[in-house]
């Protein structure tokens, strides 16, 4: 689901990265930036958190004519006289004005590192309120913004994500450069899709999707029953020599059927008993005591 | 200057890399060691140094210091090294004198909500300053910031808010347009909490910093507790490196200090226990 979504962003979408302080979500915007200008589109950039330099590196140069990067990183809050952008320009009025300001017929895309400033700034609700509105306007194809969740509070940054029609929170993954991210899809009919992806980005800013994780694992459909052989001071358990001699015991009187017929019914070649009765025995079947001499 | 510290970071006072935004944090711990290890550190390079020291007297750093090898009052004297003294300062804030100008760096004491646009204005115009050289001064390197510590000044009624402005304006003043490097120090005193609810606090302060930083130095008492060896453990974390890729590194080391410095080692090789 990465992949599409670094392939095109619906008009009047929304997608919004969610970082945090272990794993910076700067270079997966960088690369949905330098995925954008692949495509030919008009990218506007709001820079707040980090230089010009810093976030334009790596973009390759042919590309560069088609962004426009409103730097507000030097001053942002307007201390000195001429701010190039100020946080305070963070409405729709003045936003449409600045893209307009490139003269390109097409509407462009907008990007915001981060949306975190804005939001220290301003009022959620207006910072919501112009997400909306930009969208909903002909100016602004689709929004990109970097929002650091763990620096403001859970409900500031549920309500923004709402809005986004694209969700993807990153987290460090297992390995060194590797990352995981869980995305959330939104789509005009209400479908909700969720998946997890891990994910290394390389040095010319394509993200390599590596693995898709599995949504949810099978429970434990092997029960744990309680294992009797533990915690004993003596052993129980068998080794493996033991348990094929086991196998292999036959008990003593437990008969296989064959060997039952053969024992009720004895064959030819058994044993048969021969009595001849010599003078002292009495053989009288009818009377058993006749030899008593009573 | 800790030697071996000076080798987990890869620098050296020869080779400094320009830019840098040094967030050194602790965690019920006391990581002011670190603060003197970089004082007299950018001291050696022959940068000019701006010092907020806000939680202490200016005699407290130059004795440590001078058991490091560097002396501070040379430093003051030569224009290498501009100290804000926040204790001297603020008293002329608070208790205001006819003969005493106010120093407008501390003017937040008065009122809070303002925020710290002054003291930027000073920082500022310190580190500006350091581009003319004077006749007969001597040309400094680009100018360092290092404030001890940015916690202080949330007891003191700032927003949490402010300093993180405060601090991004220092960094884009200092790191970005003059390629200087900056030493920040916050304290934290909480355990960390999962279900952290507020913007106020230590704790978004921390975070805000870290976000901003390219390199961390966290340090924390031992899991295990108390040991009279090891005093802790310092987590070094960078943010962005230039030319490895954009991935970040963690290593975890254990220290002691000394008299005179303080060792590092990785993890269970201490000397008490080899």
């Amino acid at each position: 689901m990465l992949s599409e979504l670094l392939q095109g962003i619906e008009t009047g979408g929304l997608l919004i990265i969610q970082d945090s302080c272990s794993y910076s979500g700067r270079d997966l915007l960088r690369s949905f930036i330098a995925a954008a200008l692949n495509r030919e589109e008009e990218v506007h950039v709001l820079c707040f958190d980090v230089s010009e330099d810093e976030l334009t590196d790596g973009l390759k140069p042919p590309y560069t004519q088609r962004l426009h990067v409103h730097n507000a990183y030097p001053d942002p809050l307007g201390w000195t006289d001429h701010p190039a952008f100020a946080v305070q320009q963070f409405r729709v009025e003045d936003l449409t004005d600045l893209v307009k300001q490139a003269s390109q017929p097409k509407p462009a895309t907008l990007v915001i590192d981060s949306l975190s400033w804005v939001l220290r700034h301003a009022a959620p609700p207006a910072v919501c309120r112009t997400l909306q509105q930009l969208r909903k306007g002909g100016a602004v194809r689709a929004v990109v913004a970097l929002l650091h969740a763990d620096m403001h509070q859970r409900g500031t940054v549920g309500s923004v994500c709402h809005l986004a029609s694209s969700l993807i929170a990153v987290a460090p993954g297992p390995k060194g450069n590797e990352a995981v991210a869980k995305i959330t899809k939104r789509s005009k009919s209400g479908k909700v899709a969720q998946d997890e992806e891990t994910f290394c980005i390389t040095e010319d800013l394509t993200v390599a999707v590596l693995s898709r994780l599995p949504e949810a694992r099978p429970n434990g459909s092997e029960e744990e029953q309680a294992d009797p052989t533990a915690n004993l001071t003596f052993n129980l358990r068998l080794s493996e020599s033991e348990l094929e001699a086991k196998q292999k015991l036959t008990l003593p009187f437990v008969f296989s059927k064959e060997k039952k017929t053969a024992l009720l019914h004895p064959g030819p070649g058994s044993g048969r008993i021969l009595y001849e009765p010599d003078a002292n025995d009495d053989y009288d079947q009818e009377d058993p005591d006749d030899d008593l001499d009573v | 200057m800790f030697t071996e510290l000076n080798s987990i970071l890869s620098s050296s006072p020869d080779s400094v890399t320009p830019g840098e935004f040094i967030l050194v944090s602790d965690r019920q711990s006391d990581a002011s060691f670190l603060i003197h290890h970089f004082l007299s550190f950018y001291l050696r390079s022959r940068c000019k140094v701006i010092f907020l020291g806000l939680v202490q007297s200016f005699r407290h750093y130059s004795a440590v210091s001078q058991r490091l090898g560097v002396s501070l009052t040379q430093a003051k004297e030569k224009g290498q090294l501009v100290f804000m003294e926040g204790l001297k300062e603020s008293l002329s804030v608070l208790i205001p004198q006819a003969d005493n100008t106010e120093s407008q760096a501390m003017n937040f004491l008065r009122d809070p909500p303002v925020g710290l646009r002054s003291l930027y204005e000073f920082v500022r115009s310190c580190a500006v300053g350091s581009g003319r050289a004077e006749d007969g001064a001597e040309e400094w390197g680009p100018p360092v910031l290092l404030v001890d510590d940015v916690s202080v000044l949330l007891s003191l009624g700032v927003d949490a808010g402010a300093v993180l402005d405060f601090s991004h304006y220092c960094r884009a003043a200092v790191c970005s347009q003059m390629k200087g490097n900056m030493v920040m120090l916050v304290r934290c005193n909480g355990e960390e909490e999962e279900e952290e609810d507020g913007e106020e606090g230590a704790e978004a302060l921390l975070k805000g910093l870290t976000h901003q930083c390219s390199l961390n130095l966290h340090v924390q008492g031992l899991p295990t507790g108390y040991c009279k060896d090891i005093h802790g453990q310092v987590e070094v974390c960078w943010k962005r490196r230039q030319g490895d890729g954009p991935h970040t590194q963690r290593n975890l080391f254990q220290y002691k200090v000394h008299d005179k410095g303080a060792s590092f080692f990785p993890r269970g090789t201490s000397s008490a226990v080899l």
